[in-house]
């Protein structure tokens, strides 16, 4: 009962935010320059053709009412159809408007659920190794402060987080793969791939991780119940596991949470580097070629995808810390 | 006298920072027999918490345990090897703190810590026994229905009820020794008083010793057979307490003495005076609306002040007194105009407030003042002192050579040196801080000042210097005072009527004398038992303490809210919930059965 | 527990006198060794990006065949005075990397600035205001921290010019929401804290309290973390510059030097590693300083200090 109310106005909520982000992200690609008429069919086309074709999508009209009849269809869960990309998968850049083979576009939501699985196990195996390495340095660090734990937390949270992701994506691929032939790069064929961009958007999430941990640890361990744990005749050991890191772990679910976004930044750019068939990927492509359907697509999916891991960050946090029930 | 479980000899602890040390405990020496409650008496500062600590060793960096023994059963602690520690600490010894909302971990059962930790120092004991354990102190330390309060986690309590699952935690393991660190210093009057009477009675019961410690003598009074005062570190004196109280030998004691604020014995109380109203409180009412836990769109309405009326007149104090959760700080809002009444009405100099504009408003403001608790976090840090005083005369648009003018007198009346005039607020004591928030409200010559626990940060000296400041201002520029407070005695002293309040409603307004010597409201007898004294209190507890706590202002009982507490409620008060009612004088109590003599009152429930 | 050392330190002298928590924070700050290690080497890096490009005879756009991929310093063959070597149209790939600098610091510290100035007002507003306005600005700041700010920035410049004041402009509007809602969540903390209220009694109007009062108090602490900002947008004006999307060639960036010079990695590693190792240096600094004053910070806040 409880938690349906609480699911209730948790969605309500999201609904409305992703309502704004399709306000917002559908208004400024038309407020932009760039006739997506025209890209559709072809730089060469004669202006009747793409005249044509903007009455044929709808573009003539005013943009209030594209956004209420976009609205309709996503309701529906109809993303729409892209402007470049066929059935078939591979990308068209500049086909030509007589290209016959032009008229099977991809439907949008195909497009994105076609990718998705791949930067799923992308950022699982990435959150997976950025846990292993900044939990225990985190909690070491904020059992620790001022002491060597905490100074290279502090040391290795500052260099992961001054390394920009492309250039260690290429200078692992130049070490790891070219030189000493370790792990694949570039493309996707088989887990292996997965890997290398794997190390590097862990690098990009341990700093993250770290700094929360560490003050977050090294808060709950100034609580009173805490230092009067001893005194209550509780192992330094037991105090610890059972109570100190269940208490610092809700800001760190919180901050997985909020910096969703920041994780999703870094796969698009990564994805790119190794050339790695994911979302991001898709994205940036969609970028380069004008995609304007993909590209609010992709945005809609990831905030709807946002709004429903928050809820469920928000109700991990709330088995483990009951007060925080509302 | 038998062995002592306790003997502590030349314990001394130090302060080490850097180059600096400082001697915190100072050599320190006394015993503690079997069974016998220890009273430990020392101002904030005194070294008395870190000497608690020190008696279980946890004392760590910057503290250091410079020396002595504390021999615990035979055994010196402070030479224990780790098992022998932990076979002690939590086991032979419970420590209950300052702080019971904070002493257990906030998201987890009580009664599962509380297992958790009796199975931690005696492993030998099963979960189910444990448990079984636990659940029959719940109910010894009178908890409501214990069985479910065990599931419960600390942040469902009350502060009272908290503190009452921390001493079934240190008692649990069957110590032969607790140290109560403080234990009533963060809770109400009536309490606090609960508390003790519970442990007094725990005490006679389980055979184990108390080192009972508080900053309040009053307070160790009513526990503690033997009492220690303590002074910057050293135990001055030690006797029997009733001895201390009575005849004390060290002038520092004498100090202590003399700094507790009569109550009954030798007062003169202020007398009622006559003048003009000032401010006029007609039927105030205030409601919040609090969503229900787990609920979609439900809201719980918190009746926080009902129908509350008042006057004050010109040169008058006005006292109103009540423990948390009454209402006084919603009613200090309202009063202040930071918030608006959602019925009823407040009028100041016979104008409703709700009536003016905005721009009379600011200008009506001019003449309340309202002087906070928090001396810290009142005035803005990054702020010179002048520029501070003249900050309410450059709102009301004076300009700034005037308002200059009249910043440096208000500092001179106030008692502020010049020279701090163009400092910050940075390393100012808490009475300085509070003489400069003094000084910007009279730089508007108010006609009235809202005092909301304005003094309860300061220590006695410092509220003394300040109490005479007050009087003198009201001499000189003819002020009301509306003083808003816990403090009994202090009301006592300044107030020449007192209104008491009770879940959001006022349940006697009188005058000082009546008040304070022939109350008509069961509740405030009650106050009066709670207040801890030296004299012979003319409310005994045994026959006027309260039990329980107060309902929930959510789910008042119907009829007298005071109902359900009430050693002499009867049929009728189920269905009236009886207004102000008058009687003798300009007094009134909200009570059926005002005229009934106390002495005919059924005897309070006694734990 | 604090409380005890506290109690105990009481009747120690108090030496600070008269500093605000503000000054009190960057002593304690530059008091620490990572602040200082930062300081003086982005010091340093800054000073070199200013002035070394002004001394220096040569021209970072300028193509000279005669001296093209030459290796940096250690390796057999490098020529003074191209310490971190030449790219392949022989430009010196250290003066490259200072003009980088140059206008990735630009462009990291505009955006912050503008970030911090528009979300704290908006933030700041919200908390002391509440009721709907409140409201309003945190479900757009919800909104707009679930879309990826990468994902607008790309969009956005993906489909307009990519100028340097474009660029300021999406990636300041984009990183907005976080400063309003940590500026929020401290204005409403302050909102019942004693010396605003007080200020309400004596009538002060709501945006008297918030500009003269709230902002001093609040703002210094938010701009000790917006240091770490300024690296994080940093390596967000690289990402662009990689992606095409940044201050376009000839101009040398981080990101556009880097990703012109990935073709070349196998022949001529430097071009492309130097840049980035540059940058991560210069980072490292400057997160060193941030971080440095985010700890004074949060001790000053516990009241530690």
């Amino acid at each position: 009962m409880f938690v349906l109310s609480f699911l209730l106005r948790r969605l309500l909520q999201g609904a409305l935010i992703i309502l704004l982000v399709t306000f917002i992200i559908f208004t400024l690609l038309r407020v932009v320059p760039g006739d997506p008429a025209r890209l559709i069919v072809g730089g060469m086309a004669p202006d009747e053709v793409v005249a044509m074709k903007a009455k044929e999508l709808g573009l003539d009209r005013p943009i209030p009412m594209q956004f209420v009849s976009y609205l309709g269809d996503i309701v529906t869960g109809d993303l729409g159809t892209s402007f470049v990309r066929p059935k078939s998968g591979a990308s068209l850049g500049g086909a030509s408007f007589d290209d016959a083979t032009r008229e099977e576009r991809a439907k949008v939501l195909d497009l994105i659920l076609g990718t998705l699985p791949m930067t799923l196990q992308l950022a699982a195996v990435a959150l997976a190794l950025a846990l292993l390495v900044a939990v225990p340095l985190g909690t070491l660090g904020g059992l620790y402060p001022g002491r060597w734990p905490d100074k290279l937390a502090l040391a290795i949270g500052s260099i992961c987080v001054s390394t920009p992701n492309f250039w260690l994506g290429i200078v692992l691929t130049l070490l790891l793969s070219v030189k000493l032939k370790l792990l694949p790069a570039i493309g996707y064929r088989g887990f292996s791939y997965t890997i290398l961009p794997a190390i590097v958007l862990a690098v990009e999430i341990v700093p993250f991780i770290l700094r929360t941990l560490t003050v977050s640890v090294a808060q709950v361990m100034r609580e009173d119940f805490i230092q009067l744990a001893p005194i209550r005749g509780l192992s330094r050991s037991r105090t610890i596991l059972h109570h100190a890191l269940g208490n610092s772990a809700i800001p760190l679910i919180n901050l997985l949470g909020v910096q969703l976004g920041m994780l999703l930044g870094g796969v698009l750019v990564i994805e790119f580097i190794f050339d790695y068939p994911g979302l991001g990927l898709l994205t940036i492509n969609a970028v380069l070629q004008r995609d304007f359907p993909l590209i609010q697509g992709i945005a809609i999916f990831i905030s709807v995808m946002f709004v429903m891991i928050n809820v469920l960050v928000d109700l991990i946090a709330m088995t483990i810390d009951p007060r925080l029930e509302y | 006298m038998t062995d002592p479980i306790l003997a502590v000899s030349n314990l001394s602890v130090d302060l080490k920072r850097e180059d600096r040390k400082r001697r915190i405990v100072d050599n320190v020496s006394f015993s503690l027999a079997r069974g016998e409650v220890l009273g430990l008496v020392g101002e904030a500062g005194s070294g008395k918490s870190v000497l608690a600590r020190a008696l279980v060793r946890a004392i760590a960096p910057p503290l250091d345990i410079a020396g002595g023994k504390v021999v615990f059963e035979g055994r010196d602690i402070l030479t224990l090897n780790p098992r022998g520690l932990a076979s002690v600490r939590g086991n032979r010894i419970g420590f209950i703190g300052a702080n019971p909302m904070g002493s257990l971990d906030p998201r987890l059962p009580i009664g599962n810590q509380i297992v958790e930790k009796l199975r931690c120092v005696q492993p030998g004991i099963g979960r189910t026994e444990a448990r079984e354990k636990v659940l029959d102190l719940l109910g010894r330390v009178r908890i409501p229905s214990p069985s479910a309060r065990f599931h419960e986690a600390p942040f469902q309590f009350s502060g009272g009820m908290m503190q009452r699952v921390m001493i079934v935690d240190a008692l649990a393991s069957d110590p032969s020794l607790v140290i109560a660190d403080n234990i009533t210093q963060p809770l109400d009057v009536t309490v606090a008083a609960q508390i003790i009477r519970l442990i007094d009675n725990l005490r006679q019961s389980l055979d184990t010793a108390f080192l009972f410690i508080s900053s309040s003598l009053p307070v160790v009074a009513q526990i503690a057979e033997r009492t220690l005062v303590m002074q910057r570190g050293r135990i001055v004196e030690e006797g029997r307490t009733a001895d201390l109280a009575t005849n004390p030998q060290q002038t520092y004691t004498q100090t202590l003495l003399s700094r507790i604020p009569p109550i009954w014995r030798d007062v003169t109380a202020p007398v009622a005076t006559t003048g003009e109203p000032v401010l006029t409180v007609d039927n105030v009412l205030r409601t919040y609306l609090v969503r229900r836990r787990g609920s979609f769109n439900a809201y719980n309405e918190v009746k926080a002040v009902r129908d509350v009326s008042f006057t004050v007149k010109a040169g008058e104090n006005f006292g109103i007194v009540g423990e948390s959760g009454c209402g006084k700080s919603t009613l200090t809002r309202l009063l202040a105009w930071l918030e608006q009444p959602d019925g009823g009405r407040i009028a100041f100099l016979g104008k409703d407030l709700s009536h003016l504009s905005a721009r009379s408003l600011t200008e009506m403001r001019k003449s309340f003042q309202l002087l906070l608790q928090d001396p810290y976090g009142s005035l803005p840090a990054g702020m010179p002192l002048r520029r501070m005083i003249e900050e309410p005369l450059l709102i009301h648009g004076i300009d700034r050579t005037e308002a200059a003018r009249r910043a440096q007198e208000a500092m001179a009346e106030v008692g502020l040196d010049a020279e701090l005039a163009e400092r910050l607020p940075v390393g100012l004591s808490a009475g300085q801080r509070q003489r400069i928030n003094i000084a910007r409200a009279l730089v508007l010559k108010p006609r009235l000042l809202i005092l909301d626990e304005t003094l309860s940060a300061l220590d006695q000296v410092e509220q003394a210097e300040l109490l005479d400041l007050f009087t003198r201002l009201q001499a000189t520029h003819g002020f009301s005072y509306v003083f808003i407070s816990h403090d009994l005695a202090l009301v006592r002293r300044m107030c020449h009527r007192i209104a008491v309040m009770y879940l959001g409603r006022i349940v006697e307004l009188a005058d000082n004398t009546t008040l304070f010597e022939h109350p008509h409201h069961p509740y405030t007898r009650a106050l009066l038992s709670a207040m801890p004294t030296l004299e012979d209190n003319r409310f005994p507890r045994p026959r006027y303490l309260l039990d329980g706590e107060p309902p929930s202002p959510i789910d008042l009982p119907l009829g007298c809210s005071f109902r359900s507490r009430c050693p002499r409620a009867e049929r009728d008060c189920e269905k009236t919930d009886p207004p102000l009612l008058s009687l003798a004088g300009d007094n009134y109590a909200a009570c059926l059965h005002r005229h009934m003599a106390p002495h005919e009152e059924e005897v309070a429930n006694v734990e | 527990m604090a409380d005890i050392v506290q109690e105990a330190a009481v009747p120690l002298p108090v030496a600070k006198r008269g500093v605000t928590p503000t000054r009190r924070m960057l002593q304690i700050a530059s008091a620490r060794t990572d602040f200082r290690i930062g300081f003086i080497g982005f010091g340093l890096l800054v000073m070199l990006a200013i002035f070394l490009p002004l001394v220096s005879s040569i021209d970072p756009t300028k193509i000279a065949y005669s001296s093209k991929l030459l290796p940096p310093f250690p390796a057999e063959g490098w020529k003074w005075p191209y310490l971190l070597g030449t790219d392949q149209l022989g430009r010196d790939v250290l003066l490259r990397c200072l003009v980088g600098l140059r206008y990735s610091l630009m462009i990291g510290i505009t955006t912050v600035v503008l970030m911090f100035v528009v979300g704290c007002s908006l933030g700041l507003y919200a908390g002391l205001r509440g009721g709907w306005v409140d409201a309003v600005i945190m479900r757009l700041t919800d909104a707009q921290l679930s879309i990826p700010m990468i994902i607008l920035a790309i969009t956005i410049l993906g489909v307009s010019r990519p100028t340097v004041p474009a660029i300021i402009l999406v990636l300041g509007l984009s990183g907005w929401p976080l400063y309003a809602r940590v500026a929020r969540s401290v204005a409403l903390g302050e909102r019942n804290r004693g010396y605003v209220l007080g200020e309400r009694v004596l009538g002060a109007s709501d945006l008297r309290i918030m500009l003269l009062f709230v902002a001093p108090v609040v703002l210094p602490p938010i701009a000790f973390v917006a240091v770490l900002d300024i690296a994080r947008m940093m390596i967000f004006e690289a990402i662009l510059g990689f992606l095409g999307l940044g201050v376009q060639p000839p101009t040398p960036t981080f990101g556009n030097v880097i990703a012109d010079a990935r073709k070349y990695l196998l022949n001529a590693w430097w071009i492309a590693t130097m840049p980035g190792l540059f940058m991560l240096v210069s980072l490292t600094c400057l997160n060193l300083m941030g971080s440095a004053l985010e700890r004074a910070r949060n001790a000053v806040l516990r009241g530690e200090a």
